[in-house]
């Protein structure tokens, strides 16, 4: 199991070819922030996902015990999508016992994404996580990748 | 110049700085600190949030910061603000997400030498569900729940039979805010909250089994139900994912209606809109909503450590000293006009012959109940009313000082649980960095937070409470 604190590297082969990804936690007194890094924006919304569970529960690496949930949003602009999604998987999360780490985003833009999710019930929870804010809410362009930061209420 | 340079001493532990201080400014910005914990405290990001706060339209007098004040989320937590009702604002983000979140002390009648405090703990752990489990929920029905979030802890008693009927005389505000509409708060919040009435939750909430180690206002102490040596136990919790989802819901509402009002922020995690407005209506309504879900959790987990002290201590009488909201927004009159007051990690702090602090407290002031770190001692202190300063308002806590991640670069979780034990501690907690998380060394000084609230005039010291057992959520 990696330490949820120290930066977490993947590279994946997906449909859409090599793709990579990684997220942190970064220094904030009251809250957690979160910083997620990936080369296309799909890839970011599955790593602030991925991120957000690694959060919630040691043990998101093992077979998903629930079926597959299919997600549409619409959101005002792209940070705000951020914002939604990661609420969306909380609600979802909290209603169903479960975190969201087996996430494939299909379709999203700057005002719309499509995915789709299965849940795992945690053996092991870590972080209770409220919500995703708007606080200090950024998607910017990094070195030719994107970079998202968030910061989680626990 | 950083921002903390921009703050001068005015009086005993009072810091303010001027509109002046940073372009934007509609109200000064006013610290309750000592110089040590005012250095802390401008370590992070606190003071920009205070001064973004003093930006929104319609405040009255100043913004506050408590000494326990840290780094939030759009406010800062330890933050007081009061808007008007006429041209002023609510904003869910100065409230936060766990709506109510708040502390309820409980005398059990028991000295330390009448229980065994781990299998008290234990047995408690088993009847209070924390994490992702099932069972030991209080399941409600649709109308239960409506009728629980119109009618708080009050409605649990009646209904459910859960508490004595004293124990809501109290409870701040009876444990019911009349405010709260059922109806304002979503299918979603409701669904999420739904079976989680009776749960203690994860973060910082926790129940502690403590014993009053020193009482310094005796006449107080006595009127509260506190004597030297008595064992207590203080419940810290708030209204869970309903909560959580009201917040959520009315600041994306929020922000999508902040240019219809010509809102311009700082920060969009200050999402607000009028008071007088559909959607300050709807927010506040449905804010009192999770208020009275969150009096009715503390409610039932009274109940519930009644249960099991019946079992394990039958010589034990429980009975209720307090409970206080410390992230709410509440209509209260100060300075004789009637004002919207944000308190986000902030107690109020009613003073003697206020008609709000119960009838059996009037003649002291209403009881502050604040808990330390894990591991160090709670206090509790009796409020001054101490309205021009702070809209009679005191801190919530310790306050952290640094954060997740470096209390865990330094404390181990287990050598810290080896530590508590070690001092007499027993803590049940699921996960060791859990533990070093919430470990004393990442919060500030309780001792002297408590001491600079006490000079500042905001409350008055009457008893210390160490603690003897701690179940974490």
């Amino acid at each position: 199991m990696a330490d949820h604190d120290a930066t977490l590297a993947r590279r994946l082969l997906d449909p859409r070819g090599m793709s990579w990804s990684r997220h942190r936690f970064g220094e904030h007194t009251g809250e957690v922030e979160m910083k997620v890094e990936a080369d296309s924006l799909p890839a970011l919304f599955e790593e602030a996902a991925r991120g957000l569970a690694d959060l919630q529960a040691e043990d998101t690496s093992g077979p998903p015990t629930r079926p597959e949930e299919r997600i549409t949003l619409r959101s005002s602009d792209r940070e705000a999508l951020l914002v939604d999604w990661l609420n969306e998987l909380l609600w979802r999360g909290e209603v169903n016992k479960c975190v969201y780490a087996d996430v494939k985003v299909d379709r999203v833009d700057d005002h719309e994404l499509d995915a789709v999710v299965r849940g795992r019930e945690p053996r092991a929870p870590r972080t209770a996580v409220k919500a995703a804010t708007w606080h200090g809410l950024r998607i910017l362009p990094r070195d030719g990748a994107i970079e998202a930061t968030v910061v989680l209420d626990v | 110049m950083a921002w903390v340079d921009r703050f001068t001493k005015v009086s005993e532990a009072i810091w303010e700085a001027s509109v002046a201080a940073r372009a934007g400014m509609r109200v000064p910005a006013r610290i309750v600190a000592d110089e040590v914990l005012l250095k802390q405290i401008g370590r992070d990001r606190s003071i920009e949030q205070l001064m973004n706060v003093a930006t929104l339209p319609g405040l009255v007098g100043a913004v506050v910061g408590m000494p326990d004040m840290h780094e939030g989320y759009g406010f800062p937590v330890g933050g007081v603000a009061a808007m008007s009702l006429v041209d002023g604002v609510i904003s869910p983000g100065g409230i936060g997400f766990d709506i109510n979140c708040g502390v309820r002390l409980l005398t059990t009648g028991l000295e330390q030498d009448d229980l065994d405090v781990e299998p008290v703990l234990h047995e408690l752990m088993r009847r209070i569900p924390a994490g992702y489990g099932h069972g030991g929920r209080l399941e409600l029905s649709d109308d239960e729940l409506d009728r629980v979030l119109e009618g708080g802890a009050p409605e649990v008693v009646r209904r459910f039979r859960l508490g004595e009927p004293d124990d809501v005389e109290r409870v701040e505000g009876g444990g019911r805010l009349a405010g709260a509409r059922a109806v304002a708060v979503s299918e979603r919040a409701k669904q999420r909250g739904r079976d989680q009435l009776g749960t203690l939750g994860g973060g910082n909430h926790f129940l502690e089994i403590q014993r009053v180690q020193a009482v310094f206002d005796a006449e107080a102490a006595r009127a509260f139900g506190l004597r030297l040596g008595g064992v207590t136990v203080l419940i810290h919790t708030g209204s869970r994912g309903l909560g959580h989802q009201v917040c959520t819901d009315h600041v994306r509402a929020m922000v999508a209606s902040l240019a219809r009002y010509g809102l311009t922020l700082p920060d969009r995690q200050l999402a607000c809109a009028p008071f007088a407005s559909p959607e300050g209506e709807s927010y506040f309504a449905a804010m009192c909503a999770a208020a009275n879900f969150a009096f009715a959790n503390r409610q039932v987990l009274t109940h519930r450590v009644r249960e099991v002290l019946a079992r394990t201590a039958p010589k034990a009488v429980v009975r209720v000293v307090y409970d206080v909201a410390h992230n709410i927004a509440k209509i209260e009159e100060h300075g004789g006009q009637r004002v919207c007051v944000h308190r986000k990690g902030a107690t109020r702090a009613f003073g003697r012959g206020d008609p709000d602090v119960p009838e059996p407290y009037r003649a002291i002031g209403q009881p502050v109940l604040i808990p330390g770190s894990m591991g160090t001692a709670s206090f509790v202190l009796a409020g001054n009313g101490a309205s021009a300063v702070s809209f009679a308002s005191a801190c919530h806590g310790a306050g952290r000082a640094m954060s997740r991640t470096a209390a865990k670069a330094q404390v181990r979780g287990g050598e810290l649980r080896k530590e508590l034990a070690g001092r007499g501690i027993v803590v049940r907690c699921p996960s060791n960095a859990e533990l070093a998380e919430e470990a004393p060394v990442a919060y500030k000084d309780v001792e002297r937070v408590v001491d600079v609230v006490q000079r500042a005039g905001l409350a008055r010291k009457v008893a210390r409470l160490v603690p003897l057992g701690v179940l974490k959520g």
